[in-house]
């Protein structure tokens, strides 16, 4: 079992970019799980093409002693395991915590140990704004770390301070820093840019998205993209070569 | 209403059950915590705290801190004090902030053992659960690293496992177990974890049977039992009837329970409230002894694989008032009489809920008379 964190900027691409993964590599016959760690439990919407799906933290709310795994996980496109760990009620709690309890919740459930997985992605919030949401890369969850970026500024400037982050960790024995994706925006000198910053931190690029109105298409239509999409297309190609980049 | 103590008081937390439990093994443990009320657990919960030495230490986390995850600080003071002190290892415990920050204690006992060489364990407790907890954490991370070597079984050896000032208080209980083992026949190897020292955890894997004491002890006697096959007892000798009971179950060198699950309830019929371990054992051994059914309510935790036909989880004060009117007396802390004003009341203290303030009045019940005249 590999399992594998997904960060980057919010509103970058991350969780379309795992679903697309994970339906990816489902397609091919290997056993994915897709944890959704933000409080928002939209990273499984399209992969679960509209099947509802209880929260980790919703249901230890109001049955955390008899809670267990089929309360909350849901089988979506290709048998992909979806599970979303939830947060507080907004504007309250501690949504960082959250995530640490959820994710300790569904080992101490045996999620890892009931279904024999072959790859598992936590798809994390934004930034790494506090310890809650380091808990995906810690010693015994993610092996490794891939952060989404595209060549705007911001998500330059929000990509390396997780890198910086992932960095910081070393000796505590956490997951290492897989590589970058280029989430491609079409911003002036965009490759250019990201490259600079995968040289900053002697890393690899392992994947370039390019720009695909048929992504937002594919979403409206509450679809994951490698299924709408019938045509062999430049962005298809790109997801099924970061896909096998990734379990290499 | 619902997780309100209104009348009573609260057992102590997980994070004490750690100290307590690894209070003697020379140790350096640090909770890792605002200086303040942490300080309960000395001035209250440790019996031992003027008598004996230990190294146990409060960070002092700040407010700034806190909020700004600086774990350097707090690593760098363990590793200064470890080089300083050499203690024999370093138990790092959480409370109540670090949970809500989520710091990582593993990987920060990962950083000072490779720091100071000294064997590093990080404690994921974090006040909000009652001491129980703690000490099972404890004992069976201290067993699971020390005791790792099959050493050549020792018949009629025993390890006696769980006990702590917490549920046994410091007036000669634990080694009245002790002497009533050696007087029937047995070598006691290890008390975990009360006069007891690393280098006899390290051989309690001689032991023929375990003898568990409290909840506390039953993860560590779980993993001797998986680790080296040597299967344990729950029960604690009070009483001279029920310490015969769990001398033949010793005999037998099977895993089971000191007592019978089937109770019957009889006229006089009283109620127990504490550990369960500890409870059960008293409420067979006045069951034995006297014409009353005695069920025990557990405020603790859910053990339903150590409860009799009868005994109960109470997890709030307002379940404890519901058992209670159905019974004609009840036996427990003197904490507890607040809620028992129309009922007999027995008062029995427990360290771990009242501190030392009653410690004075706990009688030694091991294996003395309990009819009661």
């Amino acid at each position: 079992m590999k399992k594998i964190a997904i960060y980057g900027k919010g509103g970058i691409g991350k969780s379309t970019i795992v679903s697309n993964l994970s339906v990816t590599l489902a397609k091919k016959g290997y056993k994915v799980l897709q944890i959704g760690c933000d409080p928002k439990a939209d990273s499984t919407l399209y992969v679960r093409q509209g099947k509802p799906l209880n929260t980790v933290l919703a249901v230890m709310r109001t049955n955390n002693k008899d809670m267990k795994l089929e309360d909350v996980i849901c089988t979506g496109e290709a048998g992909v395991i979806c599970v979303e760990a939830g947060g507080p009620i907004p504007g309250m709690g501690c949504a960082g915590r959250g995530i640490i309890t959820a994710l300790e919740k569904l080992e101490t459930l045996g999620i890892y140990k009931q279904y024999d997985f072959d790859y598992v992605f936590y798809d994390v919030l934004g930034d790494v704004v506090c310890g809650g949401f380091s808990m995906p890369m810690r010693k015994g969850y993610a092996d490794e770390v891939y952060i989404v970026t595209s060549g705007e500024n911001m998500s330059i400037y929000a990509a390396a301070n997780i890198a910086s982050a992932v960095q910081g960790f070393k000796g505590r024995g956490y997951a290492t820093l897989g590589g970058f994706i280029l989430n491609e925006r079409n911003v002036k000198r965009e490759q250019e840019k990201v490259e600079e910053l995968v040289q900053d931190f002697e890393s690899k690029l392992v994947g370039i998205i390019p720009r695909c109105d048929i992504i937002q298409e594919a979403e409206e239509n509450k679809k994951v993209y490698v299924t709408y999409e019938q045509e062999e297309t430049p962005c298809k190609s790109s997801l099924e070569t970061l896909a096998e980049a990734l379990i290499c | 209403m619902r997780q309100v103590v209104g009348l009573t008081s609260t057992y102590s937390s997980d994070e004490f059950g750690v100290c307590s439990a690894l209070y003697e093994l020379g140790g350096m443990v640090v909770m890792h915590d605002a200086s303040g009320c942490n300080s309960t657990y000395t001035t209250h919960d440790e019996p031992r705290w003027y008598d004996q030495d230990s190294m146990i230490f409060i960070s002092a986390i700040s407010e700034m801190e806190a909020i700004m995850g600086d774990d350097d600080k707090f690593i760098e003071d363990l590793v200064q004090t470890a080089n300083e002190l050499k203690p024999r290892f370093i138990a790092l415990v959480g409370a109540p902030i670090p949970y809500m920050m989520g710091t990582d204690f593993d990987a920060i006992a990962q950083i000072v053992e490779e720091r100071t060489g000294i064997p590093s364990f990080g404690f994921m407790t974090n006040g909000m659960q009652y001491y129980p907890n703690g000490i099972s954490m404890a004992m069976e991370r201290i067993v699971d690293f020390y005791c790792t070597e099959k050493k050549e079984t020792q018949q009629n050896t025993v390890n006696i496992l769980g006990a702590t000032p917490l549920d046994f208080s410091i007036n000669g209980s634990v080694e009245s177990i002790q002497e009533w083992l050696k007087s029937n026949g047995y070598t006691v190897n290890c008390t975990l974890a009360m006069n007891c020292s690393l280098e006899d955890i390290q051989n309690m894997s001689k032991a023929s049977i375990n003898l568990v004491v409290s909840t506390g002890g039953l993860k560590a006697a779980k993993l001797l039992e998986s680790r080296f096959g040597i299967p344990y007892v729950v029960g604690v000798p009070y009483g001279k009837k029920f310490a015969s009971k769990l001398l033949e179950k010793l005999k037998l060198k099977k895993t089971s329970l000191g007592w019978d699950r089937k109770q019957v309830k009889k006229e006089k019929h009283l109620a127990l409230i504490g550990e369960a371990v500890t409870s059960i054992s008293l409420a067979c051994a006045m069951e034995e002894e006297n014409d009353v059914s005695v069920i025990v309510l557990d405020p603790l935790n859910e053990n339903n694989e150590l409860y009799r036909t009868l005994d109960v989880y109470v997890p709030e004060e307002d379940d404890v008032m519901e058992q209670i009117k159905s019974v004609d007396g009840i036996i427990a802390d003197p904490l507890y009489k607040a809620l028992c004003s129309n009922k007999e009341f027995y008062p029995y203290a427990h360290v771990a809920f009242s501190g030392r303030i009653f410690e004075k009045d706990l009688p030694n019940l091991i294996n003395t008379e309990m009819k009661r005249k």
